[in-house]
């Protein structure tokens, strides 16, 4: 369902972000990145959506070349890949109902979306999506009041208003402690297992790795060194991927 | 490297080049030959400056004497000797001694005057009549203050939605995208660094002649000011956002302006408006300095008391006016510490 064939990405201040990227990813498969800080997870995951746009090769997203979408076509495309952040990247002061409709923003018209009246069938969306995630009781509180695990599930009611065929999510759980991050990785795993939406997830923690991924690639410096099973990253890989010093913290 | 040198270098010049002109013109002029006024010829600017020149090539390679090399960076200073035991130390001396003896000289201070038996005379027969309002002229002083008040607010409200628009495309990390949106950028930044050298008062005369004078002209005056000032606020405000919530907005496919609403506004909304109720707290100081050139309210009024010399009079508008500012200043203080 979507195929990055030879993707580099060199930002403008000259710093090489991507080099010469190809890989695959199924329909239904929940692909784990993984590497060092600064290997390029996040502008892989941001050349695919397009917030970022590569310097050279193709993405094609469900049999459609979408590396020179321009406008109205890429917002199409934008549309039917939902993201989750880091850092949540909710709209500050509005309610979780607000945050969660929002990613029905490409589906409202702008008159709408600016006095604040999004279609009703949108909102019984919304709640259910809230539900799914475990929020219901919530969508009236601000999102700031909430706390990090909860933010980052209504960032992903917030995706899942999109009807993604892909969801992307950017460390989704590196600001959580270890508990929380099980959770809503835990959410993530629904998602893809009972949605059926495919999932690439940028990951720090093998244990994590190794417990959700169906599937492994790894960057260093920009490059992909490894692709394949979450068990088979042994000791010399993880060197690999990490370095000559490198040791692998567990989370439990 | 050499682009410090030549900053160094060339505010060695100007240091020095300055310090002969000034020490020439002014101290040698007007102290010791005690003229009143300098003979000023563009000849011997130029030779003096020629000669700064030479005096700051020579110090720039002796050690320790160029402040330039210094406060540029180019050499570092040094830590093992003490302050007094370097030429720059003197030399930064030297020029804030010149500076402030020109300057008290230019700026005419003069204790003789300040405390002269008849000009203490004639600020006690003000300061009284000041301190006797007359009451008398309180109704018209009431409704020339009224009209100051509303003359700022309708000032600031139409100044509002301008600049609420505009500060989105003043904003650096909104008009990075493209460079259409770069030219408006560039542009508006222009326009509104011009508008907001021109001081308001001059503004009023401007537009009283236009408009002709009275309320209309000073609130047009107070107006272009506010939306002038407000934008460089706003967009300020703007370039200081988290991106995240923009960049969350674009990927779920968002339009520009659905981005701009969502993923901007709710994190400036609160300083925007903070930032506008101060704006209408220093419209209605302005106002009444904008009255004094005939642009209406309570500083018209103000004037022409004061052209009559009816101290008294002045005395109750000068509380009327204090008392106005005073009670804008703690409302708007109020409000905008409730809004935080």
């Amino acid at each position: 369902m979507l195929q990055i064939k030879n993707l580099s990405k060199t930002y403008p201040n000259g710093c090489k972000a991507l080099k010469n990227i190809t890989f695959e990813v199924k329909r239904g498969e929940f692909l784990v990145v993984i590497g060092l800080s600064g290997s390029g997870k996040s502008t892989l995951l941001r050349c695919i959506n397009r917030i970022h746009d590569p310097t050279e090769g193709t993405v094609i997203f469900d049999g459609q070349d979408i590396t020179g979408l321009k406008g109205k076509h890429i917002r199409l495309i934008r549309s039917q890949i939902g993201m989750v952040f880091q850092h949540f990247n909710l709209v500050p002061r509005k309610s979780v109902l607000v945050n969660v409709l929002c990613g029905k923003l490409a589906n409202t018209s702008i008159l709408r979306s600016i006095i604040g009246l999004f279609q009703s069938k949108d909102k019984i969306k919304a709640l259910k999506n809230i539900d799914i995630v475990g929020l219901t009781g919530k969508e009236r509180v601000r999102a700031d009041n909430l706390s990090g695990g909860q933010k980052q599930r209504v960032s992903i009611a917030r995706a899942l208003m999109q009807d993604p065929k892909l969801l992307l999510a950017d460390e989704p759980v590196a600001s959580l402690d270890p508990a929380t991050s099980h959770s809503v990785m835990k959410y993530l795993e629904k998602i893809n297992k009972e949605l059926g939406v495919t999932v690439i997830c940028n990951l720090h923690f093998l244990s994590l790795v190794r417990q959700f991924a169906s599937r492994v690639i790894a960057l260093k410096d920009g490059e992909l060194v490894f692709e394949g099973a979450p068990n088979e990253i042994d000791e010399d890989w993880f060197r690999r991927i990490y370095g000559e010093d490198a040791v692998e913290v567990s989370v439990r | 490297m050499n682009n410090k040198l030549i900053k160094a270098y060339i505010l060695d010049c100007f240091l020095w080049s300055y310090s002969i002109i000034v020490l020439h013109m002014i101290l040698f002029d007007r102290i010791i030959q005690g003229l009143s006024e300098s003979n000023f010829s563009w000849h011997t600017v130029v030779i003096e400056v020629l000669v700064g020149i030479v005096v700051a090539s020579i110090l720039f390679f002796i050690k320790d004497f160029s402040v330039g090399r210094l406060s540029t960076g180019v050499i570092k200073p040094d830590y093992e000797n003490s302050w007094w035991q370097k030429a720059y130390v003197y030399l930064s001396i030297f020029y804030v001694t010149i500076t402030l003896i020109t300057g008290f000289l230019i700026s005419q201070v003069s204790m003789r005057e300040f405390f002269s038996q008849q000009g203490l005379k004639g600020a006690y027969r003000i300061f009284m009549a000041l301190a006797h309002p007359n009451f008398r002229i309180f109704e018209v002083t009431m409704f020339a203050a009224i009209e100051t008040i509303y003359m700022a607010l309708i000032a600031t409200v139409i100044a509002i939605p301008a600049a609420f628009i505009l500060s989105f495309f003043a904003a650096r990390n909104l008009t990075r995208a493209h460079w259409f949106f770069q030219a408006i950028y560039v542009f508006l930044r222009i326009c509104m660094n011009l508008t907001r050298s021109i001081e308001p008062l001059v503004w009023a005369i401007i537009l009283s002649v236009w408009v002709g004078i009275g309320p209309f002209s000073g609130m047009l005056a107070l107006m272009v000011n506010s939306v002038a000032s407000l934008i460089k606020l706003y967009s300020e405000q703007i370039e200081t956002i988290d991106q995240g919530p923009v960049e969350a907005m674009v990927a779920t496919g968002a339009h520009p302006i659905q981005v701009i609403w969502y993923g901007v506004v709710p994190q400036i909304i609160m300083p925007f408006l903070s930032y506008t109720i101060y704006r209408w707290d220093t419209n209605v100081r302005m106002a009444t300095i904008i009255g004094l050139v005939g642009g209406g309210g309570v500083g018209t009024l103000l004037m022409q008391y004061q052209m009559l010399a009816k101290w008294n009079e002045v005395g109750l508008i000068v509380v009327v006016i204090a008392f106005i500012v005073w009670a804008m200043d703690y409302a708007s203080a109020k409000i905008r510490e409730a809004l935080k």
